[in-house]
């Protein structure tokens, strides 16, 4: 079983995962949408990400996407993903500044 | 239709599988798409045809059999390139090609294309036997032995489908040279075998078992030095079986081959191997000389022919230009044949990704393969191409027409000719992004002058102990680790994959990314202030230790 992410000082979580057609990395918004840039990503408290969690994991197939997990982020706008790997998820590869992702729509 | 130059020309019942599995692949990817399939269902069964999720996108792995390709092939991959990825692929340390923007949805037709020329994505993962390994000189070389590809086939096609060996406890690896120089790393494969004639004329196979890099770097040892060809089969079915009857399955960390091995011992590794062939029937396992030369014969030999003023021609045109010279110097290779000679095209620009090749640069040099070396192209283990056989009066031809798209970089075997898996840039399982720090090195050192008078010293870099990259095997290894979410890189020195192959030692604590370039600079003017004449970078550090070099890297820290 995975662990739950540990959330520091100044800092939320958001929830992610790839979209399942193309493996896009999306968002999830706070009316649960799935969304390609981090800035419209809903960022949620330790204490709630659990259900929303669950119930994005449930919704996952019928939202068209795969592998939701959670994401701790510094509490800035748009939110800034605390771990290299989540940042790169975030901003695309940084060997090709053309692939570039837009963080805020 | 024509049998291609150094590759096996499939037939109607290999055409017929393919088109067979890719239907089956296609219901699955729509079962996926329509929900009738879980993603904890469905990804074996895309992980058994190559395709990945990874950081962003599917990644799809094709599977290139002992590294050669035709000039068909390689403009396939330029047409994936360009309509379903985003115009660039990746060749990777396994002689395979990895497109890193693939759609689930497109997956499909993908295949379809590439089953046009031969080609698929079928045990590119998965614990099975992966795709078999060969030498890029293969064939061509001066010094070879024997040529090894057809034997590689042969262990393609024992290997693809295996029905007992679908499931093994963990991936499997296996590579083979027929070189007494081991351009293959026959000693970190799982099974790495080196073929040489024997007395009767047949070929005789010397067999490793147990190597690896990974998290446990262990260097194979011999189990059987002089197998005969009608054996070969019957031998690796007896290695692979007592691997599969007690490999672990219980820990993944534990389940290669190599584990085993150091487990039991090769002596009883050995002898659990002599058990299995004891009560095996030989017979159906024996490879005859007519299947050999069946399997031969779907191999075209390339006619050469060169004029007698061709090796003349090629030393004038190295002294009347010195850039042509140093590529000259670093990037071919004797060919058995006179009047020829093997070049490597170089995919290491300075400051370039490792092995990345664009579109237009494929179409090339596909169109080079046609025009100078009977449409033949291999991919090297060390993310290079190879036109194996091209006429030394036309090499200065090849060679300008090479730098027209960027790829005369004159570095094989050179401090810029870095290894480099993918990394954090796009891998899910690294740790730090391998290949910023292999471009920031590649642009340091990417003047050919400096790295000629450098000499011979390999630059290995994994973003992961998984070591994709073969850190382990770089005479200086940089491995990337993660330290409260920052990258660092730890360096090895003294790692060799070839003849004598040993594992890299720690020189000491790990370094963030600018820290290492500037260690490794250090390091490489230290070694030059302090080499004799004539003395490699392996020599000195033989000579001499890790001492002098250790203190060059951490001067400043």
């Amino acid at each position: 079983m995975k662990r739950p992410v540990r959330v520091g000082a100044g800092e939320k979580l958001v929830l992610t995962a790839n979209r399942l057609l193309d493996g896009t990395i999306v968002w999830r918004d706070r009316l649960g949408r799935w969304r390609p840039v981090i800035g419209a990503a809903e960022k949620l408290d330790a204490e709630r990400v659990g259900d929303v969690l669950e119930l994005a994991q449930i919704r996952a197939q019928e939202d068209g996407v795969v592998g939701v997990y959670e994401v701790a982020v510094r509490d800035v706008d748009p939110p800034e993903p605390v771990t290299v790997r989540e940042r790169i998820r975030a901003h695309g590869p940084t060997v090709h500044p053309e692939f570039a992702v837009e963080t805020v729509q | 239709m024509s049998v291609p130059v150094g590759h096996y020309q499939y037939d109607q019942i290999d055409r017929d599988f393919l088109e067979a599995r890719i239907a089956e692949f296609s219901e699955q990817v729509a079962r996926r798409i329509d929900g009738s399939l879980s993603e904890d269902e469905f990804k074996p069964l895309r992980l058994m045809n190559g395709l990945y999720l990874q950081l962003h996108a599917y990644m799809l792995r094709i599977a290139i059999p002992y590294g050669t390709i035709d000039s068909k092939q390689m403009r396939m991959f330029a047409h994936i390139a360009r309509h379903y990825d985003r115009d660039y692929g990746h060749f990777t340390t396994r002689q395979n090609i990895q497109f890193n923007w693939i759609k689930l949805e497109e997956t499909p037709d993908i295949l379809r294309d590439l089953a046009t020329v031969d080609m698929h994505a079928i045990q590119t993962s998965g614990n099975c036997i992966r795709n078999v390994t060969s030498d890029e000189f293969a064939g061509a070389a001066a010094d070879e032995l024997v040529d090894p590809r057809v034997h590689a086939e042969i262990l393609r096609q024992w290997s693809t489908l295996h029905p007992e060996f679908t499931f093994l406890p963990r991936k499997f690896k296996i590579a083979i040279s027929g070189s007494p120089h081991d351009r293959v790393a026959a000693r970190f494969h799982d099974i790495g075998i080196l073929a040489r004639p024997g007395d009767d004329g047949r070929t005789v196979f010397r067999i490793f078992v147990g190597g690896g890099l990974g998290r446990t770097p262990i260097i194979g040892q011999e189990i059987f030095d002089s197998v005969p060809e009608e054996r070969l089969l019957a031998t690796l079915e007896a290695i692979v079986r007592v691997y599969n009857a007690h490999g672990r399955r219980d820990n993944i960390y534990k389940a290669r081959i190599k584990i085993l091995v150091q487990a039991l011992g090769i002596d009883a590794y050995r002898e659990a191997v002599e058990a299995e062939l004891a009560q095996m029937d030989l017979e159906h396992y024996r490879l005859t000389p007519e299947m050999v030369d069946a399997i031969q014969a779907r191999f075209a030999v390339p006619e050469l022919s060169a004029p007698e003023n061709a090796a003349q021609e090629l030393a004038n045109r190295q002294r009347e230009n010195p850039e042509f010279d140093l590529w000259v110097r670093s990037n071919t290779h004797p060919h058995r044949e006179a009047g020829h000679i093997i070049a490597v095209v170089s995919l290491k620009p300075a400051g370039g990704i490792p092995g990345d090749a664009t579109s237009a640069q494929m179409d090339r040099l596909a169109d080079l393969a046609d025009e100078y070396s009977f449409g033949e192209l291999r991919i090297t283990h060390l993310q290079n191409i190879v036109l194996g056989h091209v006429r030394q009066d036309r090499l200065y031809d090849l060679w300008s027409s090479l730098k027209e798209v960027d790829l005369a970089s004159a570095n094989i075997g050179l401090i810029g000719d870095i290894v480099a898996c993918p990394g954090l840039d796009y891998c899910a399982l690294a740790n730090a992004r391998s290949i910023p720090i292999a471009q920031k090195l590649g642009a340091r050192f990417g003047d050919a002058s400096l790295q000629a008078e450098i000499g011979a010293l390999r630059i290995n870099i994994s973003g992961c102990i998984n070591a994709c990259g073969h850190h382990h095997a770089g005479h200086i290894g940089l491995l990337g680790v993660d330290k409260r979410g920052e990258e660092f890189f730890q360096i090895t020195l003294g790692g060799r994959a070839e003849n004598g192959a040993s594992i890299g030692t720690i020189l000491g604590p790990a370094l963030p990314e600018d820290d290492t370039v500037d260690a490794i600079a250090r390091l490489v003017d230290r070694y030059l202030g302090i080499r004799k004449d004539g003395e490699t970078f392996l020599d000195t550090l033989d000579r001499l230790g890790d001492a002098p070099f250790k203190e060059a890297a951490y001067e400043t820290v």
